[in-house]
């Protein structure tokens, strides 16, 4: 068997930052590969977390960034609890998705300085000034424009004399644009890495169709099938099924108000705020209490666990943190609307944008770029065939099988 | 193998989850769906608000003003009389010679947004 050298050019740094997220059991790991045995995620060829600690320990920075196996892991700590020696992979590969998503985010600055907790300020501080700032030309725009609240239309959002449509579209359409022109390189460096370790053969060895990879992952996402596979943590499963549809619903209810003018399912008057027992109302303030309830038992299970099994970081927290803001904000503006509280109610919907406006803008820096990144390498994982054990490994996989097996 | 039948037992149930799930989701896109084709046939004759007797030329201010800051200047007015005794020309009784009914003017956007405007408690307004 030919076995390619690698040369390793270990970066300590990287190490460090490893261990330290592994709360400094990275070193303990003697590559017996029970965490890749115990895995049900993990692929036959080449499996994780094994490969990984061996790169994390020779501190094989650029390897284990482009890695896109990372993403397949769910951190459920099957790996963690049963690894004989304590070394936690299942908090390394989480701590190596933290540092891939600093490392593919672009400006790279701006990735560094969003993953820190002294940030906080700035970080609200720029929604809010952006937004601030917008209302304060909103006058002067709508002058010299000749936009007005629209009279004639029966089209009415009870806010819009504080926040007209066109600014509330328009601020929020740039700041997603702007996050998913920023996460398109990293999602084409990570679909290219998968393709180079996984898709030998060229495409007509394609495992399967784009379209058919993407339908199956939408299902898998759906359902949730790899939570389940956990054994060490069920309650994850509950978890982020109730936080994925709680915001599901609630996406869907914000793109159904923004973009009623131009609906046309819209008969008629459309009114926003809806009405309590409107059925789109029903489904956003379900959609509120999945998402808040999600949360706090993400919090819960972070606190439960924390001791035994897996690490926490400041991305970790500032994710929940945020999209438990947002929802108490909403249900804070929804309550301040019934009971009539005229200035207040604009108030509370200020914080809820700027709150909504931090999740859209740190997209690409913060933990929530994981719904894109993981998406991106299971698709990528089904259309080049890692899932299914069909996977041709390439020679820089088998070095590292080979050196392994040794 | 056993394990492998409580593994398909498992995701059995995870797919019926994730399909009830994504129905209740769509359940207000199929309500407005359903309104649209089922509704939206007939022809709406009648304009959302019903549209003021022209007893009076115009409101006390302009439409826009109304529409999105009518509470504000009633608040005031209920103010200056509640609490200083002025009382000016705007009454919500004037309203009714134009609006003639609080069912299918007030009510009509109060009722579309889950509001219950407490002047109709002292206020008679048919």
């Amino acid at each position: 068997m030919t076995v390619e050298t690698a040369v390793v050019d270990p970066d300590l740094e990287f190490i460090r930052l490893l261990d330290e997220g592994s709360g400094h059991m990275l070193k303990r790991c003697f590559q017996c590969g029970t965490c890749s045995a115990t895995c049900d995620l993990s692929p036959d060829t080449s499996p994780f977390p094994r490969k990984e600690m061996a790169w994390a320990a020779w501190g094989m920075k650029e390897r284990l960034l482009n890695d896109p196996d990372v993403w397949l892991c769910y951190q459920c700590n099957d790996c963690s609890v049963r690894c004989p020696r304590g070394a936690r992979p299942g908090d390394v590969l989480a701590m190596v998705r933290r540092e891939a998503i600093v490392y593919h985010a672009f400006p790279a600055f701006v990735g560094r300085w969003a993953s820190q907790p002294a940030a906080i300020p700035l970080l609200l501080g720029i929604p809010a000034a952006l937004l601030t700032l917008a209302l304060l030309v909103r006058d002067p725009i709508q002058q010299a424009l000749g936009w007005a609240p629209a009279v004639g239309t029966p089209i009415l959002y009870a806010y819009s004399r504080m926040f007209p449509r066109w600014l509330l579209n328009g601020v929020f359409l740039a700041f997603t644009l702007l996050a998913l022109g920023l996460l398109a390189g990293g999602v084409a460096r990570l679909w290219r890495s998968m393709g180079r370790l996984h898709g030998a053969g060229g495409p007509s060895r394609r495992a399967r169709g784009l379209v058919g990879s993407v339908t199956s992952v939408v299902a898998s996402v759906l359902m949730h099938d790899r939570f389940v596979k956990c054994t060490e943590s069920r309650s994850r499963y509950w978890s982020h099924l109730a936080v994925f549809f709680g915001f599901l619903a609630l996406s869907l209810v914000t793109i159904w108000v923004i973009s009623a003018p131009y609906n046309p399912l819209v008969r008629g008057a459309f009114i926003y705020p809806f009405a309590f027992l409107s059925p789109w109302k029903v489904l956003a303030n379900l959609g509120g209490i999945a998402l808040l309830g999600g949360c706090f038992l993400m919090i819960w299970d972070r606190m439960r666990e924390r001791d035994h099994a897996s690490v926490s970081t400041f991305g970790d927290w500032a994710l929940i943190g945020t999209l438990i803001l947002v929802v108490f904000t909403g249900f804070a503006t929804e309550v301040l609307h019934y009971i009539r509280l005229e200035p207040h109610r604009h108030l509370a919907y200020f914080a809820h944008l700027v709150f909504v406006g931090a999740l859209l803008l740190y997209l690409p820096y913060s933990k929530l770029a994981h719904a894109v990144y993981r998406t991106t390498a299971l698709v990528a994982a089904e259309y080049f065939g890692r899932t299914r054990g069909g996977g041709r490994p390439s020679p820089e996989m088998a070095g590292t099988a080979a050196d392994n097996a040794r | 193998m056993p394990q492998h039948a409580a593994v398909s037992r498992q995701s059995g149930g995870q797919a019926r989850i994730a399909v009830l799930l994504v129905l209740l989701v769509l359940i207000p896109l199929g309500y407005s769906v359903a309104d649209r084709v089922i509704v939206g046939t007939r022809p709406s004759l009648q304009a959302f608000l019903e549209v003021p007797d022209t007893k009076e030329t115009r409101c006390v201010r302009d439409t826009a003003y109304m529409r999105y800051r009518h509470w504000e200047l009633l608040r005031g007015v209920r103010e200056e009389v509640v609490r200083y005794g002025i009382r000016g020309d705007i009454t919500i009784d004037k309203c009714r010679t134009c609006h003639k009914s609080r069912e299918r003017f007030c009510n009509k956007c109060h009722d579309a947004t889950s509001l219950t405007p407490d002047c109709f408690q002292c206020h008679y307004y048919p």
